[in-house]
């Protein structure tokens, strides 16, 4: 268990590492010189070279790279090249905003599609498996933006409950964001929730059928206790790496939604610094969305090693 | 998006993103409210006079997240400016010179010196009273170099900061370096709001002017606030205070509107399914700015085939511009005829060679050019990009040119494409006094002459047309010059759009014209 333990994390940071250089080489291709794109139509040939000196464009590149990286890893990401302060605090206080945002998002889609899912397959080819799997068809085919649209206008036009946009800044608090979390947060679980929904469904069907499954109901145990003793944690199992993948996507997704809203998060940081050629914002966000994505997944998959029996015995049976 | 003075580049993502999102929204909304089925737009907003008091909140598109009071710089937060200062000459809604900080000025019999008389008893937010030393000051910090400010550009070949003299409190001196009888123009710049002496560290927060409204609070890319200033020397302005908001992105700060958030998305211009969603809500409502954007076709000169006259003519009378008008703006602006002077101007002249492709055939047969194939470029940069580039092409197939439209990524138009393929679409704010339009965009070696044209005896019919201090020649010599962009220059102007402007049906006394918003007048009803 221990060495499945350290070969998991080591491949976790081996990703990283190759992440850290793609990112870092993705932005060193963007079109054009870069010192020619930061300046756009004031590139003046002594602008040019003045801003290639300041960003240290003139030294080799795996030089710098080697300087950003060691930087990156206590948490300097350099200076942002709009407001000249440094990117670590910057994207810290928008991280925070999406936090917010993701928190509410996750527990609301992931509570919410493994009930949703749990029930489908339970009632598999009944009115309720109809009526949640079309739901979650039709929320996986719609494009965040149009569902976020929607959800602006029925709940902030025609029912002025919530507020269409947010009219705060990156320095909004917790209590100024808070009534304008829940329609980007829904957008963002009806997207997300859809492909959790038909997981769970699939699994909870596969495990149902299974022997076990049999056996403890001529034990003579309820369904409820069947279902959440001996199917539940083999039907998540499959499930727990959608969820990871999915809260990942999180990362990218809050992007669109945050603009519509109008959300002072990381997607709207992400997308401002990409107009402005911020490239150390722009490097420090692929990143920690690297970070994440990687987290995610090693998370998925120790958790799947907590269920699965297999897994967390094999060290022990060899 | 200080699109103000030039598309840049900072809000293309954005729009990008926004219009794929409005696209949705407004086909959601068209379906929803029924919208499609009344396509009237109103041409102006609602009538009568304000209630006093009340606060007024705009949605703005944030310039940078780095932006700032300074008049002068190029990262200005353009809608706290024209509240929060005032300039020496302003521009009335007949496009002529009025007084602001200054009551009158004159020049001398050759125009190279300008004399301002200033307005006495004006107070800045601050307390202290405005003098000379103020506007002196003023263009002293827009040449600075430290500053970068755009339109030092425009000052610098004429004023020496030295040189300049305040004989009294109330007397501006302005030796230019050559004669300048429209000198006074260049001053109605959202660039030139007079700010108090030496204060260049810290104007940049404070926002200390002498405007009807003073600052209580600014956020770069946030949120701010400004409250009436009752000693305004005007009188106080109709509203208490005006909330700004930065909503970077367009659908969502027509959204906003729609919800009752906010009472006026300022520098929007709506597309036309949005404005009709707008139109028909209950809350909201279209204010036109009319010929507010300046739409553009330009050939490089000098790449081929453009660099023959006679390909720029043909090109020109090849295609109608009401038929461009018609499809690409239905109906909402005017018929350009390439000329770059809006029809609002009062140098504007309106005679124009008419639409000929016969003649524009004959053109292109004598260039050795018959059957001309040519890439337009075009981006989702703006949403009449494309349908203008449409209708042209649909236009000059008649003269039998073949236009292939090429849509290149909005994110790098303005970096890839703008003064760098031969032919594509653009647009700038209209509200650029004359002189400055033609030397800044046509005249030779201009950093932003978008169509690199460069002609000999157009300089000096400018030269000559500014040292002129006879006003009814010197407005000849401007109808010359556009005579000339017409015939020679490389730009073609099919149209000016009227700005929809998306506006709460509460508010009245709504003006806008060029860059000009009436801040003392604007106000609530039922405030």
């Amino acid at each position: 268990m221990l060495s499945f333990l350290a070969r998991r994390i080591a491949a976790a940071l081996g990703t990283l590492f190759l992440s850290s250089v793609l990112v870092f080489l993705a932005v060193q291709a963007l079109p054009g010189d870069v010192a020619t794109q930061v300046l756009g139509k004031d590139a003046t040939p002594d602008a040019v070279a003045a801003l290639r000196g300041q960003l240290g464009l003139d030294r080799p590149a795996w030089e710098r790279y080697a300087d950003w990286i060691a930087g990156a890893t206590h948490g300097d990401f350099g200076t942002s090249l709009v407001s000249s302060r440094p990117v670590g605090g910057e994207v810290s206080s928008y991280l925070g905003n999406s936090a917010l945002i993701a928190l509410v998002t996750v527990l609301f889609a992931v509570t919410g599609s493994v009930v949703l899912g749990i029930l489908a397959g339970l009632y598999r080819d009944r009115w309720p498996d109809h009526v949640i799997s079309t739901a979650a068809l039709v929320g996986m085919s719609v494009p965040e933006f149009v569902v976020a649209t929607v959800l602006v206008l029925c709940f902030s036009v025609a029912l002025p409950w919530f507020p269409a946009v947010v009219l705060y800044g990156p320095d909004a608090t917790v209590g100024q964001l808070l009534p304008a979390v829940w329609l980007p947060a829904l957008a963002l679980a009806v997207v997300m929730a859809a492909y959790i929904v038909r997981m769970t469904r699939t699994s909870v069907i596969d495990v149902m059928a299974g022997e076990f499954v049999t056996t403890a109901r001529l034990k003579g145990l309820s369904t409820w206790r069947v279902v959440t003793r001996h199917a539940l944690p083999s039907a998540l199992l499959p499930t727990l790496h959608v969820i990871a993948l999915n809260v990942a996507w999180l990362a990218g997704g809050v992007a669109v939604v945050e603009n519509v809203f109008n959300y002072p998060g990381i997607g709207k940081l992400m997308l401002s610094s990409v107009q402005n050629r911020d490239l150390p914002v722009i490097q420090a966000i692929a990143l920690i969305s690297a970070v994440v994505y990687v987290v995610c997944n090693l998370a998925a998959d120790l958790g799947a090693m907590a269920l699965n029996p297999r897994l967390r015995t094999r060290g022990r049976t060899r | 998006m200080s699109d103000i003075h030039h598309p840049g580049r900072r809000s293309v993502l954005a729009a990008g993103v926004a219009s794929a999102a409005s696209l949705g929204a407004s086909w959601l909304l068209s379906g929803c409210t029924g919208a499609a089925s009344t396509p009237v737009l109103p041409a102006v907003a609602a009538k009568g006079a304000p209630d006093r008091g009340g606060t007024l909140r705009i949605a703005r598109p944030p310039a940078s997240d780095a932006e700032t009071l300074d008049p002068a710089s190029a990262l200005s937060a353009y809608e706290y400016l024209g509240a929060l200062y005032n300039r020496l000459v302003r521009v009335d809604a007949d496009g002529e010179l009025a007084p602001d900080l200054a009551e009158s000025w004159e020049p001398d019999s050759t125009a190279r010196t300008w004399t301002f008389r200033l307005r006495k008893g004006v107070t800045f937010h601050h307390g202290r009273p405005f003098t000379a030393a103020d506007a002196a000051y003023t263009l002293r910090h827009i040449l600075d170099k430290a500053t970068a400010s755009p339109q030092a550009a425009v000052l610098a070949p004429l004023v020496d900061p030295e040189r300049l003299r305040t004989p009294d409190a109330h007397t501006l001196v302005v030796p230019l370096k050559s004669p300048n009888a429209e000198f006074p123009s260049l001053l109605t710049h959202y660039n030139c709001y007079v700010v108090p002496d030496g204060s260049a560290k810290s104007i940049g927060r404070t926002g200390i002017g002498t405007g009807p409204f003073k600052l209580e609070s600014f956020a770069p890319a946030g949120p701010g606030r400004v409250t009436a200033y009752r000693d305004h020397w005007a009188g106080a302005p109709v509203l208490d205070a005006i909330a700004f908001y930065s909503v970077a992105d367009m659908s969502a700060r027509s959204n906003a509107l729609l919800a009752g958030q906010v009472d006026l998305l300022s520098q929007t211009n709506l597309d036309f399914a949005t404005a009709r969603v707008v139109a028909a809500s209950d809350r909201a409502t279209i204010a036109r700015v009319k010929n507010a954007q300046w739409y553009v076709l330009p050939m490089l000169t000098t790449e081929k085939p453009f660099t023959d006259v006679r390909v720029r003519q043909a090109m020109k009378l090849a295609y109608d511009p009401e038929h461009v008008v018609k499809v690409a703006l239905q109906g909402a602006g005017t018929a350009g005829w390439d000329n770059p002077v809006p029809p609002s101007d009062p140098v504007h002249i309106p005679a124009h060679p008419k639409h000929d492709p016969e003649q524009a055939r004959h053109l292109l047969k004598k260039a050795g050019q018959e059957g001309l194939a040519v890439d337009l470029h075009t981006s989702s940069y703006d949403p009449l990009f494309t349908p203008m580039a449409l209708a042209y092409q649909d236009s000059a197939r008649r003269a039998g040119i073949r236009i292939r439209v090429k849509t290149a990524s909005a994110d790098s138009y303005y970096t890839q494409i703008w003064m760098k393929k031969p032919l594509m679409a653009t647009y700038w704010f209209t509200g650029r006094p004359v002189d400055q339009l033609f030397t800044q965009i046509f005249r030779s070696g201009s950093s932003y002459n978008e169509t690199a044209w460069s002609d000999k005896d157009f300089d000096a019919l400018l030269d000559r047309a500014r040292a002129e201090t006879d006003d009814a020649r010197r407005r000849e010599l401007y109808g010359e010059a556009q005579t000339t962009v017409i015939e020679k220059g490389g730009a073609m102007t099919p149209m000016f759009a009227d700005r929809l402007v998306g506006i709460s049906r509460a508010v009245r006394g709504y003006a806008e014209h060029g860059f000009e918003f009436d801040y003392l007048g604007i106000g609530l009803k039922g405030a």
